[in-house]
C-alpha cells in the first residue's frame, strides 16, 4: 500500500469525525460525501473508491458510508 | 494608462491638531476677518489651517492632541485677554481672531530666539536641512537676530544615541517640544520615551536612563516621524540627503496593508514614510514597513534566470527566453508522459492580485488542470472555508477602523503587537479609551499589558481545545439567556439554530465540564461570555492560533456561531476578523489560488462562472478540484505529480515536517522557482526565475479589512521584469497567448469575471485611495461593513460544532505542546527582514520555557536545547518565561536552520488541510551539538550557495 493512500485514509476518517453533525448519521455521511465532492482533486477520489472496493480496511464507519455515495 | 498620483493632497497637510472627537455643531468664527465654519470642539489652530491660514507651530501636530507648550502658535482673541496658543484653544461661536498683529510677531520672534540661542547653526551640514519645521519656523517669524547671544549655557556638546540600527537621537538638536513623546504614547501606546528632568534639565529619555536600543522603543518610527528638527532623523536621510520625490505605495510586510509614500532620490529609495491618508493605517507604520526594506537592495537579489538539468549540478545563467523555453519544454514533457494533472502551480500571498490570478490563470489554461494553490493552505484557509460555511462570504466583516467603536475586544489565537503592529496600536488606543479586553490564548501576549489599558480577562487554554473553550462561552450565553432573539430570529436560519441550541446547552459544553479539557477555570469563561455578550459592542480578532488546528475549520465557525448568536454582526464595533498574515494573503484567496475556486470564490463545478471563465480564456476547465499543497507533495511523492512553478513561496521552509516536504520536493523532474532569493525551496529548483520587489511593479494588494490598495512601481525591476510579467512569458512558451501590457488590463479583467470586483478600476482606487470589496453596482464605493442587511447567502447558518480532540497527544516520549509564533522584528520565514537590520533583535529563533519545564530538565536560560517531537529533532537555544503554562513550549519560525518545521507534523485541518502547526507534542532536553538534520540543512545550504555562485566563497 502507498504512503498516499494512508494519507487519504486518515484525511476521510478526519473529516467524518469533524464534519458538523446532521440529524441522521445518513444525513452526516451525505455531507462528508459532498464534502469530498467540493474539496477533492478526482484521482484522490477514485483511489480512495478503489480502495473502498478492494475492502476498505481502516475506513471509519462514517467514512465508508460516504465513499461508498461519490 | 499611465496614473499620476500626486501624494501631497490637502489630506497630507498637517492641519495643527486632530478633528474634535464628538462634535455637535458647526461655529461660525472670523480668522484675519475672514469667515471660517468649522465643528464644534475644532481648536482654533485647525479652523485657521482649514480656511488656509497657516499659523506657525512646532509642539503641535494634527496626529496628536494639543499640547501648547511651544508659544509659536499664539493669537489675539477679539474680547480675549494675552495670547492663548491657538492649538489649545477651542473655536466660539463669534470669534473674531487675528493671528498676524505686531504684538504676536514679536512673542513669537521671541519664543524663536530662545528656542535658537540653545540650537546648533549647522544649518546647511545639518541632515533635516531642507525638511526641518523649526528652520521654516524661524524664517516665518523673520528671525534675524537672537539677542540673547550663544555664549550661555546649553545642550550643544551632548552625546548622540546610535544605538538604533535605523535612526539617530541627537538631544542637541532638541527643543523638547515632546511631539515624539506624544508619538510614542498617543500613535504607537509603548510609552517608551519620557521627559526626563525639569526646566533647563528636560530632555528626551527612552526608559529610565537607557540607550533607544536597551528601551522598550519598538522602533515603530513614529517619533522619527513626529520631530520637527533632525533629532531623531533617519540614518538612510543622513547618509543619502533629502529625497526628491515621493510616490505613495502599499507595504509588502503583513495583512494590515499600510500605505507608505515611498521617498526617493532618481531610482534610490531613501525612506519610506507612512502615508496619513492611508486608510489602514492613517500616518503610522511599524519597524518592518518603515524601516526594513533593504532586503530589496540586497547583493542577495537574483538578477538572472538560471536553469540546471539536476539539482546537483552548477546554475547556469541564461536569457530569458532560454530559461523559459527550458521551463515551458519540460513542462510540456512531463504532463506528455505523466498526463496533465502531474504538474501544478502556487500563486504568491506576497505578489500582486494581479500576480497571483496570472499564475492560476496560467494553471487552468496553459497547464489544463486545477492544480493551484496558495500559501494561504497553511495560514487561512480554514477563514475562507468557516466564514464561507457560517456568514457566506469568506472574509473578515469589518474596517480596521471599527474597533474604535468596541466596547469589548476579544483577541483569539492572535498576538497583533508583534504581527499587525500598525492595527495593534489603534487596538490599544480604544484599550486606554476604555473598552475592555479578552484574550484567548496559551501565552500571555503583550496586548495585555496595555499602558492605561485596563486589566484583560486572560483564557489560558491548553493547545489544541480552542473549539471546546469557544463552545463554553456560547453555552454560557445560551444557558443564561444572553443571546440577542431579535438578530437570531430576523438574520439566521431558525432550524439549524433550533439544532445547534439543542446542541449547545448540553451540559458537557457548560465551563465547568470543559474546564478539565482548556485548563481556563470555569469561571473566567462565565465572566468573559457575559461580557462579550452585554458590553454592547463585542468585536472577535483572531489568528493562525484558531485556523492552524485539526479543528481550524470548525473553530472558525464556532467563533462565527458566537458572534451570531449575540448579533455582533453586521455594524461598527463588532464583527469577525481574521488577522491575515502576509500582506496579499486575502487578495491571493479572492484572486482564484484555491484549486476547488476561481477568482472571487466561485467553486469550480458551478456551471454559469466556469462558463464565464471559459469562454473569456477561450479553454475547457476542470469541473473537479484540483491539488492542495499537502495533496500535490504526497502525489509528488507517490510519483505522478512531476511538476511544480512557484511563484514567491518558500514551501521547504514554511510548511510542516520539512523531511517529508523536502522528499516531495527532491521528487519532482522540474520545479520552477520565481522569488527574490535562492531560498529554501529553489535549493531543489530546476528553474530559477528572479522576481521583483514591491518596489518593482504596479498591481494591488488586498488587506485584512478586504481593502484593495495600489501598489506602485518606484524603481525598475532589477532583473528586467515584473512578476506578472514572467507569468505571461510562461504561459506564451507554453503556448497560451497572454498579452497584457499593464496589471490594469489584468484587473480590467478580473472585474468582468469576479462579481465582488466588479466596479474595481485602477481610475477609482486613484480616486477614492482605496476600495473594500465587494464593490459593485449596488455598493460602488465598496463596502467597508459586510452583512449590514443581510449575508450573501441570505440567512447567517449556525453549525453544530463538536469538539474533537486532535490526535497529537502529549505523552511520556512527548510530555510538552510545542506552539510556535512570530516576533515583531522579523516576517514570516525571514527571507526579507533577516536581509535587514532587523536582524539586530533577533538573529535567531529560541525556544521558551516555563521555569517548572526547565527546571525538571536541569535547562538554564542560554543553554542549547535538544527539540524532538513524532516527525524529527532540532536544536534551540533556551529562554525561560512565565509567558507559557507549564506543560508549553514555544519558538518562532523566522530562521531556516532552526527547522521548527522538521518538528511539526503533518496533522492537518479535517477541512482544509490547514497544518496544525499550533499543537506539536515535543520531549525537550539539555543537548551539546545540532542536529542531525541541522548539519545536513548546513552542509545542503553551503553546497546550494556554492552551485549558484561557483566562483565566489560560499556563503555561511
Amino acid at each position: 500500500m502507498s504512503r498516499q493512500i494512508d494519507t487519504l485514509i486518515k484525511m476521510v476518517n478526519q473529516i467524518a469525525d469533524n464534519a458538523p453533525r446532521q440529524e441522521t448519521p445518513e444525513a452526516t455521511a451525505e455531507a462528508v460525501a459532498g464534502h469530498l465532492r467540493k474539496f477533492w482533486a478526482k484521482p484522490m477520489k477514485v483511489q480512495v473508491k478503489a480502495y473502498l472496493e478492494a475492502g476498505g480496511d481502516g475506513l471509519n464507519e462514517v467514512a465508508v458510508e460516504a465513499v461508498r455515495r461519490l | 494608462m499611465l496614473h499620476i498620483y500626486d501624494p501631497n493632497t490637502a489630506t497630507d497637510r498637517d492641519l495643527g491638531t486632530p478633528p474634535p472627537a464628538v462634535s455637535a455643531g458647526t461655529v461660525s468664527l472670523s480668522i484675519d476677518g475672514k469667515p471660517v465654519q468649522v465643528p464644534e470642539g475644532t481648536s482654533v489652530l485647525r479652523a485657521a489651517s482649514l480656511a488656509g491660514i497657516q499659523i506657525p507651530k512646532l509642539c503641535a501636530s494634527d496626529n496628536l492632541e494639543a499640547f501648547g507648550s511651544c508659544r509659536l502658535c499664539a493669537v489675539e482673541i477679539e474680547g480675549r485677554r494675552g495670547l492663548p496658543a491657538s492649538c489649545t484653544t477651542p473655536v466660539a461661536e463669534g470669534m473674531s481672531v487675528n493671528t498676524q498683529t505686531d504684538r504676536v510677531a514679536r512673542l513669537r520672534r521671541n519664543v524663536m530666539e530662545l528656542y535658537i540661542s540653545d540650537h546648533p547653526l549647522d544649518c546647511l551640514t545639518c541632515s533635516a536641512n531642507g525638511d526641518c519645521e523649526l528652520q521654516d519656523m524661524a524664517g516665518a517669524v523673520g528671525l534675524r537676530e537672537v539677542r540673547y547671544g550663544y555664549e550661555g549655557e546649553n545642550h550643544l556638546d551632548a552625546e548622540k544615541d546610535t544605538s538604533n540600527p535605523y535612526f539617530t537621537f541627537d538631544p542637541s538638536k532638541c527643543i523638547v517640544c515632546s511631539r515624539c513623546v506624544r508619538a510614542c504614547e498617543e500613535v504607537q501606546g509603548t510609552f517608551a520615551l519620557t521627559i526626563d528632568g525639569r526646566g533647563f534639565e528636560s530632555t528626551v529619555s527612552a526608559g529610565q536612563d537607557e540607550d533607544f536600543m536597551d528601551s522598550e522603543c519598538v522602533s515603530c518610527g513614529a517619533c522619527v516621524q513626529a520631530c520637527p528638527t533632525a533629532t531623531l532623523m533617519e540614518n538612510t536621510v543622513i547618509e543619502q540627503g533629502q529625497p526628491e520625490h515621493s510616490v505613495v505605495t502599499t507595504c509588502a510586510y503583513c495583512g494590515v496593508g499600510c500605505s507608505f509614500k515611498a521617498e526617493m532620490k532618481g531610482n534610490e529609495l531613501v525612506r519610506m514614510v507612512p502615508f496619513k491618508d492611508g486608510h489602514a493605517n492613517h500616518g503610522h507604520s511599524c519597524v518592518k514597513g518603515r524601516f526594513a526594506f533593504g532586503y530589496a537592495t540586497h547583493p542577495d537579489r537574483l538578477t538572472a534566470p538560471m536553469i540546471r538539468d539536476h539539482i546537483d549540478e552548477p546554475w547556469r545563467e541564461v536569457s530569458w527566453d532560454e530559461a523559459l523555453a527550458f521551463a515551458a519544454d519540460r513542462i510540456k514533457t512531463i504532463q506528455a508522459k505523466y498526463g496533465r494533472d502531474s504538474v501544478g502551480g502556487i500563486t504568491s500571498s506576497r505578489c500582486t492580485n494581479e500576480e497571483a490570478y496570472l499564475v492560476q490563470k496560467l494553471v487552468r489554461t496553459a497547464f489544463g488542470n486545477n492544480n493551484t494553490d496558495t500559501c494561504a493552505r497553511v495560514c487561512h484557509s480554514p477563514t475562507g472555508y468557516g466564514l464561507k460555511q457560517t456568514l457566506g462570504e469568506s472574509a473578515g466583516t469589518q474596517t480596521f477602523d471599527s474597533v474604535m467603536k468596541s466596547d469589548v475586544i476579544v483577541v483569539i489565537g492572535a498576538n497583533p503587537t508583534d504581527a499587525h503592529p500598525v492595527f495593534a496600536s489603534q487596538m490599544r488606543q480604544r484599550l486606554r479609551q476604555g473598552a475592555k479586553l479578552i484574550v484567548a490564548d496559551p501565552r500571555q501576549i503583550d496586548l495585555m499589558t496595555t499602558p492605561h489599558g485596563g486589566e484583560a480577562i486572560h483564557l489560558p487554554l491548553k493547545p489544541g481545545t480552542n473549539v471546546a473553550l469557544i463552545n463554553a462561552l456560547a453555552h454560557v450565553v445560551v444557558s443564561e439567556g444572553l443571546e440577542d432573539r431579535l438578530f437570531i430570529a430576523q438574520r439566521c436560519d431558525s432550524k439549524e439554530y433550533a439544532a445547534w441550541n439543542t446542541f449547545i446547552k448540553e451540559e458537557r459544553n457548560s465551563p465547568e465540564a470543559t474546564e478539565s479539557i482548556t485548563g481556563v477555570p470555569a469561571a473566567s469563561v462565565r465572566e468573559a461570555a457575559r461580557l462579550y455578550a452585554t458590553a454592547g459592542n463585542g468585536a472577535i480578532y483572531y489568528g493562525l492560533g484558531v485556523t492552524e488546528h485539526s479543528q481550524g475549520s470548525t473553530m472558525v465557525m464556532g467563533i462565527a456561531n458566537l458572534a451570531l448568536a449575540t448579533g455582533n454582526i453586521g455594524r461598527e464595533g463588532v464583527g469577525v476578523n481574521p488577522l491575515r498574515g502576509q500582506n496579499n494573503v486575502q487578495g491571493s484567496c479572492d484572486m482564484g489560488s484555491f484549486p476547488h475556486e476561481l477568482p472571487g470564490y466561485q467553486h469550480v463545478s458551478q456551471e454559469a462562472p466556469r462558463k464565464a471563465f471559459e469562454a473569456a480564456w477561450g479553454v475547457t476547465i476542470d469541473s473537479e478540484p484540483g491539488l492542495r499543497i499537502p495533496n500535490m507533495f504526497d502525489a509528488a511523492i507517490d510519483g505522478s505529480f512531476k511538476g511544480l512553478y512557484v511563484q514567491g513561496e518558500d514551501i521547504a521552509q514554511s510548511d510542516p515536517n520539512t523531511q517529508h516536504v523536502e522528499r516531495a520536493l527532491g521528487s519532482l523532474e522540474c520545479l520552477i522557482v520565481q522569488d527574490l532569493f535562492l531560498n529554501e525551496t529553489a535549493k531543489f529548483a530546476h528553474v530559477l526565475l528572479p522576481g521583483s520587489s514591491f518596489l518593482e511593479k504596479d498591481g494591488t494588494f488586498t488587506n485584512a479589512e478586504r481593502r484593495i490598495n495600489r501598489v506602485r512601481k518606484v524603481m525598475p525591476a532589477l532583473a528586467g521584469k515584473e512578476d506578472w510579467e514572467i507569468t505571461q512569458d510562461l504561459a506564451n512558451a507554453l503556448g497560451y497567448d497572454m498579452h497584457y501590457e499593464h496589471p490594469e488590463q489584468i484587473m480590467a479583467e478580473i472585474a468582468s469575471l469576479t462579481p465582488s470586483f466588479k466596479g474595481v478600476t485602477y481610475q477609482k482606487l486613484d480616486e477614492l485611495g482605496s476600495i473594500q470589496w465587494p464593490c459593485n453596482d449596488e455598493h460602488p464605493n465598496g463596502t467597508p461593513i459586510m452583512h449590514e442587511e443581510d449575508f450573501p447567502i441570505g440567512k447567517g447558518r449556525f453549525v453544530v460544532t463538536d469538539y474533537v480532540p486532535t490526535t497529537e497527544r502529549a505523552n511520556r516520549k512527548f510530555p510538552l505542546l510545542l506552539t510556535t509564533g512570530r516576533i515583531l522584528s522579523q516576517y514570516n520565514v525571514g527571507a526579507q527582514t533577516r536581509r535587514t537590520k532587523n536582524q539586530t533583535w533577533h538573529d535567531q529563533d529560541i525556544i521558551e520555557l516555563h521555569p517548572h519545564d526547565a527546571e525538571e530538565r536541569g535547562i538554564n536560560e542560554g543553554d542549547w536545547v535538544g527539540l524532538t517531537s513524532r516527525a524529527g529533532d532540532t536544536v534551540l537555544q533556551a529562554k525561560i518565561s512565565t509567558r507559557m503554562q507549564p506543560g508549553v513550549v514555544y519558538t518562532t519560525f523566522h530562521h531556516p536552520v532552526s527547522g521548527a518545521n522538521v518538528i511539526t507534523t503533518d496533522n492537518s485541518d479535517w477541512a482544509t488541510n490547514c497544518p496544525e502547526y499550533k499543537v506539536t507534542a515535543v520531549q525537550c532536553e539539555k543537548v551539546a551539538q545540532p542536529s542531525a538534520w541541522q548539519e545536513r540543512h548546513r552542509a545542503q545550504h553551503k553546497k546550494q550557495w556554492g552551485l549558484l555562485k561557483p566562483t565566489e566563497e560560499s556563503a555561511s
